[in-house]
């Protein structure tokens, strides 16, 4: 979309509290006609829309995170107060559509009364219509907006019910000019003075934006430095102190708005709805509680495992057959290798862990849509901050469990910034859908397939202990960044639990496809490069060397006598060897000796840095597979798998004849590949989400030598 | 002495009581964001295992809070 065309369109922005259904309207509006942007200054995504009014004109609708005042203590929250306080922004709205809980209707106030000083156009849509009717609750919606100076319409957006109504009123507004209404807050004193200043120094269009300014000087993205100081000399000589101003001006706010909805909104008797409060007395009992969060995380890795293997499997086997489709038909060249081996293989890769990242995020998105997540954040909150982070926390560890990607992006609802920061450098040792392939191999390779008690599959127990042990390793890192971070911010919890309630399946839908965009295309793209640099090291070497080892391993395999798959499959072998990633796994064998590994896995260990799951692949070329290679990454594939096992069973070191996988090697592997960084797409993220490469590259050499130590110990206490 | 007040932390189980004030400057900006007055009707409704996290009811909204933040907040005797 081109800057004209983006400016043509109006822009509305949704405004509300957390809980109004702000999201849903936006859905309901705008459908798949949006997409997620970055908003300048501070990481945070707004969400971007269209759609059309009753007059056929396109607008451009935003939905800014749910905030409960001009006044915000969480990195999201602080966005909304820094669009409406610098109008040069290009997304700085034209409208509002203000969007409330009428049956909090006295809880959702405040932040209108501050949008109405800051004279936007602006109207009220009343949420959740259908809520009302149920529990019998009335409100003069004529008498309402009389008394604001706005245009009020009673909606659900759950139901779809009014919203014509509510997009004919919003055409109103933007068509007419109306004369600037009074403003609802009187400042005091003080506040005038502080304003005025503000206003004669750095300049703002009206008092109370002015004295916003003079409140959050210190971190609003959209001051100059110079500004910053004028009113930070301001502040301190008028001796403005903005907290205690801020609770005034709040009570004073709801004194004038409080009598308000008294006369407007006819309550019933008493609130019928228990039923939160019946499903709280077990969900959230001190011992209960714990033990049903346990048991639905139990079902939900069930789930992700039982119901993803059929697309998975789908995925793989499309894959494996438009590849070797793609060679048939086009000729023989580098070229249809780039094509195959290097995008198709990414591509590829990248698709298979799209079923259970989708599954998993469908879950937790829908335990979130129904109100439960606020309890784990209420039952684990305290348990959280001994090591470093806050309830929120769980939220976003639990989806590392699919892709650390979307799992860190989702830290932003994390206000304290050592906290987020905590959760974010410890999230990628959570052990991600990359990591289970490799797990798979070599759990295979040294736990016997055998039952304990006649019940517990010892593979299985052995990969609980690689999750267990992931999460002991986030735990404990957070435990060793606590007391190494300082932070002079204090920490809040203070959270809002909402009444439980059915999901909105659209609001679920696209939350979900957002998570699987953010991997696709966050994730993704890194792991497609990467993939096409790691198949050019693989597939060229120097000099003319991988032609001459072609030849010469051809004569030797007719010599032989091989049948035509070993040959194709010691050629491949050979050539590995011989190529740039050859020469590198071999430089770095040294480095890798220690740990127990030969150079074949350090090949495999470097080619795995972008994801994960290149390990196996890599192996199964090495230990001349190739021909069966694409059916070993695949979970169902058992028997290429076994063929790989006995293939690692039987490999030897070269220089000492010692067999290479011991139990020793594979358990150093093991633990490598669960506190290792081998994800450049994390390290991508977690770049953009901290603002510098300070962090990534902390955190990455932090997992590398946490990695490379452990791996080290574990082998040499078996060894 | 006689306790002129006591604060949220100090409520048993299902008690109720009407909140005085906020003592944590930010938090009360948040607090009173929120819905939370001085005057709103607070009742105790539960505590996590170890007392470090109480679940509480202000005005039928429900809430979270840390020890702190309920021991921040005075309510009558």
């Amino acid at each position: 979309m081109s800057a004209a065309v983006a400016k043509q369109a109006r822009t509305i922005a949704l405004i509300g509290n957390p809980n109004s259904g702000k999201s849903t309207l936006f859905n309901l509006l705008t459908g798949l006609r949006q997409k997620t942007g970055n908003f300048p200054g501070i990481t945070v995504d707004i969400k971007r829309g269209r759609f059309s009014l009753p007059s056929g004109r396109e607008v451009e609708l935003i939905d800014l995170p749910g905030a409960y005042s001009l006044y915000p203590t969480a990195t999201d929250e602080k966005i909304v107060t820094a669009l409406l306080t610098n109008p040069a922004d290009p997304h700085y709205p034209d409208a509002v559509i203000y969007v409330a809980d009428v049956t909090h209707l006295e809880k959702h106030l405040l932040l209108l009364t501050q949008l109405l000083d800051l004279h936007l156009p602006l109207l009220m849509a009343l949420n959740m219509a259908d809520a009302a009717k149920d529990i019998g609750l009335k409100v003069n919606t004529t008498k309402l907006s009389e008394k604001l100076g706005i245009p009020v319409v009673l909606i659900s957006s759950r139901t779809g019910e009014n919203i014509s109504k509510l997009l004919s009123e919003l055409e109103k507004l933007l068509e007419e000019k109306k004369e600037q209404p009074a403003s609802f807050y009187s400042l005091d004193e003080r506040e005038k003075s502080v304003s005025e200043a503000v206003r004669l120094n750095v300049g703002a269009d009206d008092p109370y934006r002015a004295l916003l300014l003079a409140h959050h000087h210190s971190w609003l993205p959209s001051l100059t430095e110079q500004a910053r100081q004028t009113i930070a000399a301001i502040v301190s000589e008028k001796q403005f102190n903005s907290l205690k101003h801020q609770v005034d001006e709040t009570l004073s706010r709801y004194d004038q708005f409080t009598p308000i909805v008294r006369q407007t909104v006819q309550h019933p008797p008493r609130f019928p709805s228990t039923t939160t409060d019946h499903l709280d007395t077990i969900l959230t009992n001190q011992w209960i509680g714990p033990l049903v969060f346990l048991l639905v995380m139990l079902l939900i890795f069930e789930a992700v495992y039982e119901w993803s293997s059929i697309p998975m499997d789908f995925i793989e086997a499309s894959f494996s057959q438009l590849s070797s489709l793609l060679k048939d038909y086009l000729p023989e060249h580098w070229t249809t290798d780039l094509l195959t081996d290097g995008v198709l293989a990414g591509l590829g890769g990248i698709l298979m862990f799209v079923p259970q990242i989708a599954i998993l995020f469908f879950l937790i998105t829908f335990l979130e849509e129904v109100g439960y997540m606020a309890r784990v954040v209420f039952l684990f909150d305290q348990f959280m901050r001994q090591f470093g982070m806050n309830g929120r926390s769980i939220v976003s560890l639990i989806s590392g469990g699919a892709c650390a990607v979307p799992a860190i992006m989702s830290c932003r609802t994390i206000g304290n910034w050592k906290e987020r920061l905590i959760t974010i450098l410890v999230t990628p040792f959570i052990t991600c859908s990359a990591r289970i392939p490799v797990y798979i191999v070599l759990i295979g390779l040294v736990v016997p397939d055998q039952r304990v008690l006649g019940i517990f599959s010892l593979q299985s127990l052995a990969f609980t202990c690689m999750y267990i042990l992931g999460v002991i390793a986030a735990l404990g890192t957070g435990y060793f960044l606590k007391k190494v971070l300082h932070t002079r911010e204090s920490s809040y919890l203070a959270l809002e639990l909402p009444v439980y309630r059915m999901p909105h399946w659209r609001n679920l839908w696209l939350t979900v496809w957002e998570k699987i965009f953010a991997f696709i295309w966050e994730a993704g793209r890194v792991i497609l490069v990467v993939s096409v640099i790691l198949w050019a090291l693989a597939s060229f070497g120097p000099g003319s060397s991988l032609k001459e080892t072609e030849t010469r391993v051809r004569a030797m395999a007719s010599a032989r006598g091989l049948t035509p798959a070993q040959t194709e499959d010691l050629v491949a072998a050979q050539k590995l060897e011989a190529s740039y990633a050859g020469h590198l796994g071999k430089a770095f064998e040294p480095f890798m000796r220690p740990l127990g590994y030969d150079w074949k896995i350090s090949i495999a260990i470097f080619t795995s840095f972008a994801a994960r799951e290149v390990f196996t692949g890599t192996l199964a070329i090495l230990y001349q597979l190739g021909s069966a290679e694409r059916d070993i990454s695949d979970p169902a594939e058992n028997e290429a798998k076994a063929t790989l096992r006995q293939r690692m069973r039987e490999e030897k070191f070269a220089d000492t004849g010692q067999p290479v996988y011991t139990l020793a090697t594979a358990l150093s592997l093991l633990v490598f590949y669960a506190f290792a960084l081998q994800c450049m797409s994390t390290l991508a993220v977690v770049r953009r989400e901290t603002g510098s490469w300070k962090w990534p590259l902390l955190q990455f050499i932090f997992m590398a030598l946490l990695a490379y130590l452990s791996a080290w110990g574990v082998y040499n206490l078996f060894v | 002495m006689v306790r002129r007040y006591r604060t949220v932390e100090n409520l048993k189980s299902r008690e109720c009581a009407r909140t005085l004030r906020i003592e944590d400057p930010v938090l009360a900006s948040r607090l009173t964001a929120m819905g939370v007055l001085p005057g709103s009707l607070i009742e105790m409704v539960r505590c996590t295992p170890f007392g470090h996290t109480y679940y509480v009811k202000a005005d039928g909204i429900r809430l979270a809070l840390r020890r702190e933040e309920a021991q921040s907040i005075l309510v009558e005797a």
